[in-house]
């Protein structure tokens, strides 16, 4: 079956085409053509199976449609004339057209489930894969929580939809088509009466998508809320533990799951007035044709048993309707999820690979800053929701500000100064997790963006400030970036940085499991599996930012050793608050509240007697007390 | 079927609602049956050409249709309101469940897994219990009804009828048997693949920063796969098992057509009498599909009931005995009695016979190379752990004859990775006392050296940060945590490597904002830096889980080789004997 899978991609549906409008709602009727577009891109991969589906369907529905006929049959022709073997006949096709209906209803529930779920499963890739494009400043805007609930909660909500909805439209239609062509060759002008609630079904139909729309939306909003309140929290239980703030937080899921009640009730109010009106309608549909269908036959213009017949052939045509009702507000609801969905794969990454990009070769590591200024504050920049962050400010606060200098291949430059510096976000700028406003940097004397992100960032290493492992082993955790490392190799990079004693005191050594983010070890040690992490990857690049910050000083001269071995031939920035790393480094750039305030070796500095000589001495004093 | 029994135990409180809107769907129920009769009237009517009777009965058929309008408007909206109460109350208490349970639950469960339990897995229990429930009385009454004016017309030509349902229980039966598993799997299956997208989505700098998107989508596409495989399998079982319930019945009606036709033909029943028992078999079909479609949601629910009171059936093992006593009054004094902890069965020790008395108002330090238990013991204070051997006490009181709230609000903690939430910095700061007016955290703010920054962020102290805090770099975010746990005003603080990213000179000034704030408690710090560690009066030096030197500085300095390596004391940086008594006054 993997055969058959193949990855639709919704660029290919020319996303970027459709101008995207304020208005949600006119964005929606806008690109309804365009899902449908891009929904049947979905199915294609899947169309052997689907025609088989709908054979099965439209087997399996006429063959439900025969018992009751041929039990009709049994009774007026067998039993009524005396005729045992028509009785018999009747009675023998009744249960073959049982039996094929159950046949058939297995093939199709089958198959229906085959393609929906997999369907399903395709979007959830495609929702992930599409979430992992985005730059980073994408993830500073949105919640984890909510982009989570994209992929769960509201995939979960088309489930229905699909399941249900396939068959409930195809068996339904089947029969209105049926009922409607008997009915018309029966007698075309009570037909005709009969269609004339049809306007009146539509016009509540319209209402209903028009009032649900946006009640569909809140629901899909706010268990967005709930599961990003749960991750949050689930995340910083130790906090929510330790400052014994339970009830807080009991609260405030209280007030978003009283408003999820809420939005849902609205939805229900919605359903339980919509689908019992379009059952009134019928009812109303019966009373035109029998004082109709009444008055014409007692005026003698109509047979009396034309209309007898014909109100038994009313309620075969408003169950399908009916149902076709109830599908329509589950569609309606898994528009709305669809829709969420739908915004996110609209979402467009900020940095993308030009056509021109390339692969970079093997980096010499030259890293020049040309110019740069960055600022986190990008207007143009929407969050998910479509609205602008901010407006724009006059003058921006800039992150970091006329940049200007150079790294040479195989040199190591520290960056010195106080927290909020901008220290963190220039590392963030040499991986491209950011694009400058001003300015650019370039990499062996080509600008960032003439690589490919990925192939770039595979030759850098960093170890980013807020370390994060992932679940697993600690030799896994190593290994994350060159997965065909051996054992050796890992035991290596755990020894290089000092961490093989601690990861030897462990019950299951390299293979002890870390928990969720590495909770299971100490913040010194989840630093130095980071650091390990880096160090097997060889990158070409290194980037150390702040990566020993809880590691004691200890362990950290053993780093250093290791460093002096690790750095031969590569460029280094290392960001550090501890003298004797930052000592190391061939310059040591100082940066002011965004600026270059001064650049040069240890004691150039110092001699100057600048900024950085400050800040030894505060340092000389402080590491004395 | 006691979670089917327990699922139902939800409903309780509800019930008067419940039954409303059941006897609302009977009397719907009774619309529906009366609307045909009353067209067959109005037929009848046509037929005898009698038009004052024509009106009057399409009047009654649109009063009907009306009264089934309301009723069902009616029926909706109770059983709407039914199902979300019971989803609000599963959710709270899932929740309120999490939050009493310890730490040492999530160190070893993942966010994602729970996560799921508390909104996916509760749709599918809203679904049944809200709706599932309802069609499902609804059929079965109609079952039961037909079957009893059945019995009455023909009990020899029901009981015909009935062969193949001890059948259809026993399919029934297997398939929730086998369903039920199946479908628990798939729950199960959801859950690990919302933590590997959770997981993904919190650690995408690091993808990021390795270029290993293409392996994590690896992973999660294989847990889309292990999901898409699981619900095959459900869905194989439920196409094989619903359309068999579906066609046993008819295998009735097949009888039926048989046996009695072939008596009416022998004239040994009335043809008419067998026209209106065949009616009532065809009302019974769709019921009966119901009723399977009801089974299959039952099941799901039961599945994901299954799931959830496994969270909530998991006793907390940490605990405030029942006679627990509110934090005495007191100074802050911290003492260790023979401590050991294991963070579990398997685990090596973290701590090790710890004896430690720190006297109320003094500041201690905790010194040691990474891993050797400093922030275990701090953990212990704040009894976010229990020992495993040993008692620790607050005051001369065993912390666990404390109530557990009051401990916690006298203690105040920065971990070593100062979390914040993804709210104002105001609201970040007054996490432990929401009441703190804006002054207070102004000055909390201010002694933490974090007022300048905030003051300069465009909407200042109502500035939101990112998740987890991540839009304020390393050094904001510990001097917000810093100015939270100041203002919390506890009796005991804790600052575990709360420094680690400030440089010299922030550091500097922070020690003067400390110093007041630590005046008068009892403070515990953490850290690799002498300038950190010089904050206390006193330092404990550790170790592979023990407590191996205690002294001064200096008479650590002196005598301790571990200790001057640890701090850097006896490397290329210089030192001098502390004397800034007059900062910490
Ligand atoms: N993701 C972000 N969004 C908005 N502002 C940010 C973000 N990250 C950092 N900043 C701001 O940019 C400035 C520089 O931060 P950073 O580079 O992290 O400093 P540091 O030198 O301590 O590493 C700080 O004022 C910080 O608040
Ligand atoms: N939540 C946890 N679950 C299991 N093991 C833990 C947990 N927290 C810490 N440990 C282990 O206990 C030991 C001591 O850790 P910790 O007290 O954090 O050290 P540190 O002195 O660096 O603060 C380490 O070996 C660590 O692996
Ligand atoms: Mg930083
Ligand atoms: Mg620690």
């Amino acid at each position: 079956m993997s055969a058959e899978r193949r990855e639709p991609t919704a660029s290919g549906s020319g996303k970027a085409t459709e101008p995207r409008e304020a208005n949600g709602h006119r964005e929606i009727v806008a690109g309804r053509g365009r899902k449908i577009r891009w929904t049947l891109g979905l199915l294609r991969p899947y169309r052997t199976r689907i025609f088989f589906m709908v054979l099965a369907v439209l087997v399996s529905t006429g063959a439900a449609l025969a018992p009751p006929y041929l039990a009709g049959r049994a009774i007026d022709a067998g039993i009524q004339t005396g005729d045992i073997s028509a009785l018999n006949l009747s009675i023998a096709l009744f249960v073959i057209a049982v039996i094929v209906n159950a046949v058939t209803s297995w093939l199709q529930t089958w198959l229906v489930g085959w393609v929906g779920i997999r369907v399903l499963q395709d979007l959830r890739e495609q929702v992930f894969k599409h979430i992992q494009r985005m730059s980073i400043g994408f993830f500073n805007r949105n919640r984890p929580g909510a982009l989570i609930s994209r992929m769960t909660n509201d995939i979960e909500a088309l489930n229905q939809l699909i399941s249900d909805g396939i068959v409930t439209l195809f068996a339904n239609l089947l029969t209105l088509f049926g009922v409607v062509a008997i009915m018309l060759l029966l007698d075309w002008r009570l037909a005709l009466v009969t269609f004339a609630v049809l306007p009146l079904l539509l016009v509540t139909s319209l209402v209903f998508r028009k009032y649900s729309a946006g009640a569909f939306r809140e629901t899909r909003e706010r268990i967005a809320l709930i599961t990003a309140h749960l991750q949050e929290t689930l995340s910083g239980v130790r906090v929510v533990r330790s400052f014994g703030q339970e009830d807080r937080h009991i609260d405030h899921m209280t007030e978003l799951n009283e408003a999820n009640r809420q939005a849902n009730m609205a939805t229900v109010y919605l359903n339980a007035s919509y689908f019992p009106a379009t059952e009134l309608l019928t009812a109303v549909g019966t009373s035109a044709i029998l004082l109709f269908g009444g008055w014409q036959a007692i005026e003698g213009n109509i047979m009396i048993g034309v209309v007898v017949s014909f109100v038994g052939y009313l309620q075969l045509f408003f169950d399908p309707i009916q149902q076709l009702s109830q599908l329509y507000a589950t569609y309606q609801q898994g528009m709305a999820a669809l829709d969420k969905i739908f915004t996110l794969l609209d979402t467009e990454a900020e940095i993308v690979d030009g056509p021109e990009a390339i692969d970079p070769p093997r980096l010499e590591g030259r890293i020049t800053f040309d110019d740069l200024s960055f600022t986190y504050e990008d207007p143009e920049v929407e969050a998910e929701s479509g609205e602008p962050v901010r407006p724009a400010p006059a003058e921006p606060r800039w992150a970091v500000r006329d940049i200007d200098f150079e790294i040479a291949p195989g040199e190591t430059v520290a960056l010195v100064g106080s927290t909020g510096a901008g220290k963190s976000t220039l590392a963030k700028l040499i991986t491209r997790f950011h694009d400058p406003q001003e300015g650019r940097i370039m990499i062996d004397g080509r600008p960032l963006p003439d690589y490919r992100q990925r192939p770039l960032r595979s030759q850098m290493g960093i170890v980013p400030q807020e370390g994060f492992l992932f679940s697993g082993s600690i030799a896994e955790n190593i290994a994350f970036g060159r997965p065909d490392a051996s054992l050796e190799e890992i035991a290596a990079a755990a020894d290089a940085v000092g961490a093989s004693p601690f990861i030897e005191r462990l019950s299951d050594g390299l293979e002890t499991e870390v928990g969720e983010r590495g909770v299971q070890l100490s913040s010194g040690q989840r630093q130095l599996v980071a650091f390990a992490r880096v160090i097997l990857a060889e990158p070409r690049i290194l980037i150390l930012d702040e990566a020993t910050s809880a590691v004691d000083t200890r362990t950290e001269k053993v780093i250093e050793r290791a460093l002096d071995e690790v750095l031969k031939g590569r460029t280094a920035v290392v960001i550090a608050h501890r003298l004797s790393t930052i000592r190391r480094a061939d310059r040591i750039i100082v940066l002011e509240r965004g600026h270059i305030a001064e650049t040069g070796s240890h004691d150039e500095l110092i001699e100057s007697g600048g900024l950085y000589a400050g800040l030894y001495s505060s340092w000389t004093d402080s590491s004395a007390g | 079927m006691p979670t089917f029994r327990r699922l139902l135990g939800f409903l309780r409180p509800h019930r008067r609602l419940l039954w409303g809107s059941m006897v609302f769907a009977w009397m719907a129920m009774g619309m529906t049956v009366l609307i045909p009769w009353l067209v067959g009237q109005a037929v009848n009517a046509v037929q005898d050409s009698d038009q004052t009777q024509l009106f009057w009965m399409v009047g009654a058929i649109l009063v009907a249709a009306v009264l089934r309008l309301v009723l069902t408007v009616i029926r909706r909206i109770v059983a709407g309101r039914v199902s979300l109460a019971v989803e609000f109350d599963l959710r709270q208490e899932v929740y309120a469940h999490l939050m009493s349970l310890e730490l040492g639950f999530f160190d070893r469960n993942q966010t994602g897994q729970l996560m799921s339990r508390a909104t996916v897995d509760l749709q599918s229990i809203r679904f049944f219990l809200g709706y599932g429930l309802i069609f499902f009385s609804q059929s079965i009454l109609t079952v039961l009804l037909a079957g009893v004016v059945m019995f009455v017309i023909n009990p020899w030509l029901a009981l015909i009828a009935l062969a193949p349902a001890p059948l259809i229980v026993i399919t029934a039966l297997r398939y929730t048997r086998q369903s039920r598993p199946a479908m628990q799997e798939v729950a199960q299956r959801v859950a690990e693949l919302t933590a590997q997208a959770e997981e993904s989505v919190a650690g995408i700098r690091v993808v990021k920063a390795f270029a290993r998107e293409d392996h994590q989508f690896e992973r999660f596409q294989g847990a889309v796969d292990r999901l898409f495989d699981q619900s095959i399998r459900s869905t194989r079982i439920q196409a094989f098992f619903t359309p068999l319930i579906g066609a046993l019945p008819q295998i009735g009606t097949a009888l039926v057509l048989l046996v009695g036709g072939h008596e009416v033909l022998n004239g040994s029943l009335d043809l008419g009498q067998f026209t209106a028992f065949y009616t009532y078999m065809l009302m019974l079909a769709g019921p009966l599909r119901t009723v399977g479609m009801a089974l299959g949601m039952g099941q799901r629910a039961i599945a994901a009931g299954n799931r959830l009171f496994e969270v909530l059936d998991r006793e907390p093992r940490l605990t405030s005995r029942p006679d627990a006593i509110p934090l005495p009054e007191g100074g802050g004094a911290v003492s260790f009695d023979s401590v050991s902890l294991r963070y579990g069965p398997e685990a090596p020790e973290a701590l090790l016979d710890i004896d430690l008395d720190v006297p109320a108002g003094s500041r201690l330090a905790l010194v040691g190379p990474s891993g050797s238990g400093k922030t275990s013991l701090a953990a212990l204070i704040a009894r976010l752990y229990d020992p495993t051997e040993g008692e620790v006490s607050i005051d001369g009181t065993d912390l666990r004859d404390l109530e557990i709230p009051s401990l916690r609000h006298g203690i105040a903690y920065v971990s070593d990775d100062s979390f914040l939430f993804s709210d104002t910095i105001a609201n970040n700061i007054s996490y432990a006392r929401a009441d703190a007016t804006p002054g207070e955290i102004e000055r909390a703010a201010r002694l933490a050296q974090a007022s300048e920054f905030i003051e300069a962020l465009p909407d200042g102290y109502e500035t939101v940060v990112g998740e987890r805090g991540l839009t304020l770099s390393g050094g904001q975010r510990q001097r917000v945590a810093i100015a939270r746990a100041l203002l919390a005003n506890p009796r005991i603080l804790i600052l575990d490597d709360a420094t680690s990213s400030l440089d010299a000179t922030t550091e500097q000034q922070i020690r003067a904002g400390l110093a007041e704030a630590m005046a008068g408690r009892t403070t515990f710090v953490i850290g690799h830096r002498l300038s950190t560690i010089s904050l206390a009066d006193e330092c404990v030096l550790m170790d592979e889980g023990r407590i191996i030197d205690r002294g001064t500085i200096a008479e650590l300095t002196d005598r301790s080789s571990l200790f001057r390596e640890l701090t850097g004391g006896s490397g290329d940086e210089p030192l001098f004997v502390p004397e800034d008594e007059e900062v910490l006054a």
